[in-house]
């Protein structure tokens, strides 16, 4: 076991650790709190991914916005914080088992899959991603027409939160 | 290095995680919690496969994941807010006022 | 390094281009004009969808050889430009019928939000890259949550839009994971290059069958298909109904696109195992929708279980996975779009009057305004698959298309459901036309803008079912794009 593997499980356990605590908590604010730790373990991943822009993405956008979002949400929503006494609902049991079985038998087939148990490739570190990303995101035969689509659909996300949001009238 | 597969294995748990809190939990804020872990799993297995193929397909793929992601939580947790403010609840066993 | 753009390029977005000019001017319009000269708003939208439509017919219409442009992103065939218009013409006329509703037409965002979401669409239809899909699908759906729930006075709106974006989100993230693993097993985006990657590599079906399941649940979401219609009836009751229109023709047209396209193009391999999937859920969505619609008292929700029926006959020409299954849906759609528009053309024009949806207040509709309930009576005899009209012809195609493919059982399901289903239009229609209603006398107007949309689907309607050689010519085209 080299000490990149070691690395790796810390990081998996803890992200998996705190993804089953964002499931599994009662309390809003520590359910978020936990959703940042697991989504900087993701973050961590990219990383030794050799996907540092995305991890910088993922750190900035993902925890500095959307984590921070919903612990928005959570403080507007404040009332039923952490006192519903029952968290999950009517279908729980049969569901949770449905999904449960249901991915481990995605992993089994998966298994059977040639490419599965491939090392990854000690490569990348000599090309310089950020720039062909940047080229590729903005080029005719490349990215630029889902470049472009993507903040149409930020600006109409904007307009929509705003319009959903708004207080209504005489209120 | 590290396989693939471990990967692989990582982003199946991690979404059967998201996809476990999505179909058990009441609370809506938690269920986008939820949906936020099942698309952290694809991105980590595009990134994964990304790297395994050299290419970068992968990588801009997540990058419009992310993009996708933020717009769709600033609608649902505005439309929550909204429903909160006339329910006061976000239980989603409660949202029935249509029924037949 | 960055490539150059070429005429051809620039032409096969005309549409997107144009829409996206026409959104940029509702948004300015919207901002510099003041409250009460809003009204147009609307008319703008009008003018534009109609100058977008001329623009796309004329002058982007494809070859004979379908091309893909842009990097791989979008493909320019004639799959793409007919659903284009499709999606174009439901814009349009969901556009017409908000023209005397107070509580949108002074709004710009209403507007710029569904010409985006438009402009999603039609980049769905010609996406051939899961990149572009994913996020012409999102571009899609983003708005449309908010649409649904628009009407923030109204719980019921803003519950449906809520349901709406929850299960939209819990689908897509599924899809997107399925996605994921299809670029894993292809080492590529492109739909076309996944197939022959696919075709070329040794990948286990199961596991491709897999990652079939999780890419037909989201497109089972945006088609309202069983097992994932729950949706559906709750949202199209809730959201106010020109989007409910909208949702109930664009949106699912758009997604029988997706769907044809992609599981033609890149899910070859497993062609019978999706097939069996695929015919499992037409049977469920047949057969549920027509049994749970006959015991509807609600007018938008018996709509609903029975755009979840009609859209298992139309699964039936994809199972086929045949040019004549291809060419069967796109028949349907065009059919069914205007159809349906009819159909909610009708129900949003009686409940501005008498503020109901209820199937039992329009009682005596054919004495209160004999023009609306014609149309109201052809729409449901089409719907049903009566001659001439056009859904006959859609339902003939796509049974014969199923009879072909060897699924007679299929067909035989299609038609025994037919039969429920004229069973239940004939009973809202008997209610029109033969129940005696409250106030008989007062007169239901219609508005000149919405009698003209009505007119027009009317008249498409009935072309449809007795000129069929032209718009079967469509349907050909667009499906020789994909074999």
């Amino acid at each position: 076991m080299t000490p990149i593997q070691l690395v790796f499980l810390f990081v998996a356990f803890a992200t998996l650790w705190a993804a089953f605590m964002v499931v599994t908590r009662n309390n809003l604010v520590h359910a978020a709190l936990f959703l940042v730790i697991a989504l900087f373990g993701v973050a961590v991943l990219f990383v030794m991914l050799e996907a540092g822009f995305l991890a910088v993405i993922q750190v900035l956008v993902y925890i500095g916005a959307i984590a921070i979002l919903m612990i928005f949400a959570v403080m507007l929503t404040r009332g039923d914080v952490d006192d519903i006494p029952d968290i999950t609902n009517r279908y729980a049991g049969w569901v949770g088992l449905v999904a449960v079985l249901f991915f481990s038998s995605l992993v089994i087939l998966m298994a059977q899959w040639p490419s599965f148990t491939a090392l990854a490739k000690p490569i990348l570190s000599s090309r310089d991603t950020i720039v062909e990303l940047g080229t590729a995101l903005v080029s005719p035969n490349g990215y630029v027409i889902p470049f472009e689509v993507a903040s149409v659909m930020l600006l109409a996300a904007l307009i929509g939160a705003l319009v959903v949001a708004r207080p209504r009238k005489g209120k | 290095m590290v396989p693939v597969s471990y990967y692989l294995a990582l982003a199946a748990i991690l979404f059967a995680l998201g996809a476990l809190g999505v179909l058990i939990r009441r609370n809506a804020i938690i269920i986008f919690m939820s949906i936020e872990l099942m698309l952290n799993a694809a991105n980590l297995l595009f990134v994964a496969f990304a790297r395994s193929f050299e290419s970068l397909d992968g990588q801009i793929y997540v990058f419009f994941v992310i993009a996708v992601a933020a717009a769709e939580v600033a609608v649902g947790l505005a439309l929550i807010v909204t429903i909160f403010r006339t329910k006061h609840s976000i239980d989603i066993d409660e949202l029935s006022s249509m029924k037949g | 390094m960055f490539g150059s753009i070429t005429t051809d390029m620039v032409l096969a977005i005309l549409p997107e281009i144009a829409l996206l000019v026409l959104i940029a001017v509702v948004f300015v319009t919207d901002l510099v004009v003041d409250e009460k000269r809003r009204g147009i708003l609307a008319w703008t939208s009008i003018i534009g969808l109609l100058i977008t439509m001329l623009l796309t017919a004329f002058f982007a219409q494809p070859g004979a050889e379908a091309e893909t442009l842009w990097g791989g992103m979008l493909r320019h065939d004639w799959l793409a430009y007919v659903s284009k218009l499709i999606f174009l013409f439901g814009a349009l006329i969901t556009t017409v019928f908000t023209l005397n509703w107070d509580s949108v037409r002074f709004k710009g965002e209403f507007y710029v939000l569904l010409l985006t979401s438009t402009l999603g669409m039609t980049l769905m239809g010609a996406s051939a890259d899961l990149i572009m899909l994913f996020l012409s699908i999102e571009t899609t759906s983003i708005p449309l949550y908010v649409l649904a729930g628009f009407l923030t006075d109204d719980d019921r709106s803003t519950e449906a839009g809520f349901k709406y974006l929850l299960f939209g989100a819990m689908t897509t993230a599924v899809m997107l994971y399925g996605f994921s693993l299809l670029y894993g097993f292809a080492g590529s985006t492109g739909l076309y290059e996944i197939s022959a990657a696919i075709g070329a590599g040794q990948i286990p079906a199961a596991a491709l069958a897999g990652a079939a399941v999780l890419v037909l649940v989201g497109f089972g979401f945006k088609v309202a298909m069983a097992p994932l219609h729950f949706w559906a009836p709750d949202v199209y009751e809730g959201a106010p109904t020109p989007i409910t229109a909208f949702l109930s023709t664009a949106s699912k047209a758009a997604g029988f696109v997706v769907l044809t396209r992609v599981m033609i193009a890149a899910f070859s391999s497993v062609q019978a195992e999706w097939q069996l999937m695929l015919a499992i859920a037409a049977v469920i969505s047949m057969t549920l929708g027509n049994l749970v619609a006959l015991s509807q008292t609600n007018i938008k929700r018996l709509l609903a279980y029975s755009s979840i029926a009609h859209a298992g006959y139309a699964l039936l020409g994809v199972i086929a996975a045949s040019e004549l299954g291809a060419a069967s849906v796109v028949y349907y759609f065009l059919v069914y779009v205007v159809t349906n528009m009819a159909a909610f053309g009708v129900v949003i024009v009686v409940s501005r009057v008498i503020g109901s949806d209820e199937i039992a207040d329009y009682a005596g509709l054919s004495r209160r305004s004999p023009g609306l309930a014609l149309v109201m009576l052809l729409a449901f005899l089409s719907l049903a698959g009566i001659p001439p009209l056009g859904g006959f012809i859609a339902k003939v195609l796509v049974f014969a298309a199923a009879v072909q493919a060897e699924f007679v059982w299929l067909a035989v399901i299609g038609v025994l459901n037919a039969i429920i289903g004229l069973y239940y239009y004939l009973i809202v229609l008997k209610v029109v036309y033969l129940t005696p209603g409250k106030d008989e006398q007062k007169a239901l107007p219609t508005p000149r803008p919405q009698a003209v949309a009505l007119v027009v689907s009317i008249v498409l309607l009935l072309l449809m079912g007795t000129v069929f050689a032209p718009w079967y010519q469509w349907a050909l085209n667009s499906a020789s794009a994909l074999f």
